[in-house]
């Protein structure tokens, strides 16, 4: 099963999926003794949940998938001109032709009297400026559910989309959600992640910059504690000239939790004038806590700016120190500092509104955190 | 209120402060001058609570109670204040909110109540208009980006909002151009108050021409080796160090004026 989940989860070529998965092996493996059912597309979310995510922002653009499958009765999505939601059966398609449009998706994992599974497409295709896409993933606590998403992204030429992506999982839910995005000349892709929670979380972010002067924004955060396990693959290819890509993660990982952060660019031959830019820092809460980082950085063309940086370290004591010197008690000094550290990277990008639902998202996640864990 | 006998504290395996005696009490002002490397900025961190600081003789009181038993906060909570010489840059951790747990966590240690939003934010305006400092500090994040001035200036700002019972000063002279050095210096000098004692460091005597201590003493690898009153430091000036090291003065009792 293990075998089976890998192959499919991997490419084609074995050494390639070897490589990709050599940090999420074991858990995956954990996850695969599973015997997985299809999950079902009609299971009743509990009601805290569906207030959860009733956002008065986004009432009217809000189209909710249970399992992996779109719900009419959950969802709250008048049609009009400039965004389109169609049902397919292979994947759902949704299209985004007008100025400033706001869509918020809503995949809502329910766990069955068995582990249960659910797989689903959604392309979206984005054709003017101002386009703000929240992507957020949640679920009940019960038996374990594994969902796995693919989201293709098209952004036409200086078109513009902003993601906003929010996962906020219970230990018995996993994710494996695979991104394609293309931007075409003179577009922008603008995306802010954060990850919270979940047995396995993976997240294959493939960004290929097509057109001249295309630009790509990331900012992202993760958070995991227990043994959960985030793996993040990030993979950003310069294909044209003068195109900008600028991106800042920050990991948490406490007890005995896992984080990989895998921050790759590529420039590609003729795209000269390329500006790319990979900073990654990561925290250590616990001595039995694991980050790995790997930054990658490949160059094919001659004109090229690039800078790239990844760390791994514990909260700075001299900071610590300052803070409680000030009469700050010490698990809130070490709050502070742990906020603050992922902060940074949730800086700019996003609105007010969704800021403040970031933040609170991660005060809510942080408390549980303590830094004197095993 | 402070008292602090025979101490002798590691840092690194290191012997840095070598049976230091000091007695300070509530009203006076003591500075602490000496060579790079005589330990004074060890002897801040250890009043203060720094970790990786090992005492291996010696005791400190403080208002009656063993000062090393109590944690940086609680010492803190206490009334005791160190200005950094080094303030650390905290990206992502805001000023006002920084400013307000403390406050607020030293106000509940004692008993009083925690001030709101309303009170809190009155009391910095305050204290921005007398050291000159504008509003938007306390939008940014904890002396990051700040320039060197800006960080000593925040560091007395904080004196003066957490209005401690014992301030230890670092050489937050170093690194200030003249403007500067008299706004601290008001600031401290506001601050001066019959409950209230100040312990400054500093490498020069330019300080003391604006902060008038009561008391000077000269440290010389890791004790006083010399003490008296204002008129030590411009012998100082005048001399240099080497005088003060080729006295061989022994160590003694400095009782302040008790």
């Amino acid at each position: 099963m293990a075998a089976a989940l890998l192959e499919e989860f991997g490419s084609a070529d074995v050494r390639e999926r070897e490589e990709s998965w050599r940090y999420s092996k074991t858990a995956l493996r954990a996850l695969a003794q599973n015997d997985f059912l299809a999950a079902d597309g009609r299971a009743l979310p509990s009601s805290n949940l569906l207030e959860s995510i009733d956002w008065p922002h986004t009432r009217g653009r809000r189209l909710v998938f249970v399992n992996g499958v779109h719900s009419h009765a959950h969802s709250d999505f008048t049609a009009a001109d400039g965004i389109a939601f169609e049902r397919g059966a292979e994947a759902n398609a949704l299209n985004i032709a007008g100025n400033d449009q706001v869509v918020h998706l809503i995949y809502v994992s329910v766990p069955g009297a068995q582990p249960v599974r659910w797989d689903a497409q959604l392309n979206i295709r984005v054709a003017a400026p101002g386009a703000r896409i929240i992507e957020q993933h949640t679920g009940d606590v019960g038996a374990d559910v594994l969902g796995s998403l693919r989201v293709n992204l098209e952004i036409a030429e200086r078109a513009e989309a902003r993601v906003t992506m929010l996962t906020d999982l219970p230990d018995s839910t996993s994710l494996y959600r695979r991104e394609q995005v293309g931007v075409a000349q003179d577009g922008l892709h603008a995306s802010t992640h954060a990850l919270f929670g979940g047995r396995l979380q993976r997240h294959d972010g493939n960004i290929a910059l097509r057109g001249p002067r295309s630009r790509h924004a990331a900012r992202g955060v993760f958070v995991v504690r227990g043994r959960q396990h985030i793996d993040v693959h990030l993979d950003v290819c310069h294909e044209a000239r003068d195109t900008a890509c600028d991106v800042v993660w920050r990991g948490v990982a406490d007890q005995r939790a896992r984080g990989i952060l895998r921050g790759a660019i590529t420039v590609a031959t003729g795209a000269d004038g390329a500006d790319a830019r990979l900073q990654t820092k990561n925290l250590l809460l616990s001595a039995h806590a694991e980050i790995d980082a790997q930054p990658v950085l490949e160059i094919y063309a001659d004109e090229v700016k690039a800078s790239h940086g990844a760390t791994v370290g514990q909260l700075d004591e001299r900071a610590l120190f300052y803070l409680r010197s000030r009469g700050v008690p010490a698990a809130v000094a070490r709050g502070l500092l742990i906020a603050g550290f992922c902060r940074e990277a949730l800086a700019d990008g996003s609105d007010e509104d969704l800021r403040a639902r970031l933040e609170a998202a991660l005060d809510e996640r942080l408390p549980r955190i303590d830094g004197v864990s095993p | 209120m402070l008292k602090i006998d025979n101490l002798h504290v590691r840092v690194a395996g290191k012997e840095i402060l070598k049976g230091l005696t000091l007695a300070v009490n509530a009203g006076e002002m003591h500075a602490i001058m000496g060579p790079n490397g005589a330990g004074k900025s060890t002897l801040g961190n250890v009043l203060a609570g720094r970790e990786g600081y090992e005492v291996t003789q010696g005791t400190v009181e403080y208002n009656g109670r063993n000062l090393l038993d109590l944690e940086p906060e609680q010492r803190a909570a206490e009334g005791m204040f160190l200005a950094f010489q080094y303030p650390v840059e905290i990206p992502g951790v805001n000023n006002t909110y920084f400013l307000k747990a403390a406050l607020n966590a030293q106000r509940k240690h004692r008993g009083e109540p925690e001030l709101d939003s309303m009170q809190f934010l009155k009391s910095v305006r305050e204290k921005l208009r007398v050291l000159h400092i504008s509003d938007d500090l306390m939008n940014r994040a904890v002396n990051a980006g700040f320039s060197g001035g800006e960080k000593k200036r925040n560091e007395i700002f904080q004196m003066a909002l957490l209005e401690p019972a014992l301030a230890i000063l670092d050489e937050t002279d170093s690194g200030l151009d003249i403007d500067a050095l008299k706004m601290v210096a008001d600031g401290v000098n506001a601050m001066r108050d019959p409950r209230r004692a100040f312990v400054v460091i500093t490498h020069y005597q330019r300080l003391l021409d604006y902060i008038v201590p009561d008391f000077v003493h000269v440290m010389v690898d890791g004790r006083i080796v010399e003490s008296g009153d204002k008129s030590l430091a411009l012998k100082l000036e005048e001399h240099g160090y080497a005088w003060i090291a080729g006295r061989q003065v022994p160590d003694q009792n400095w009782a302040g004026a008790a």
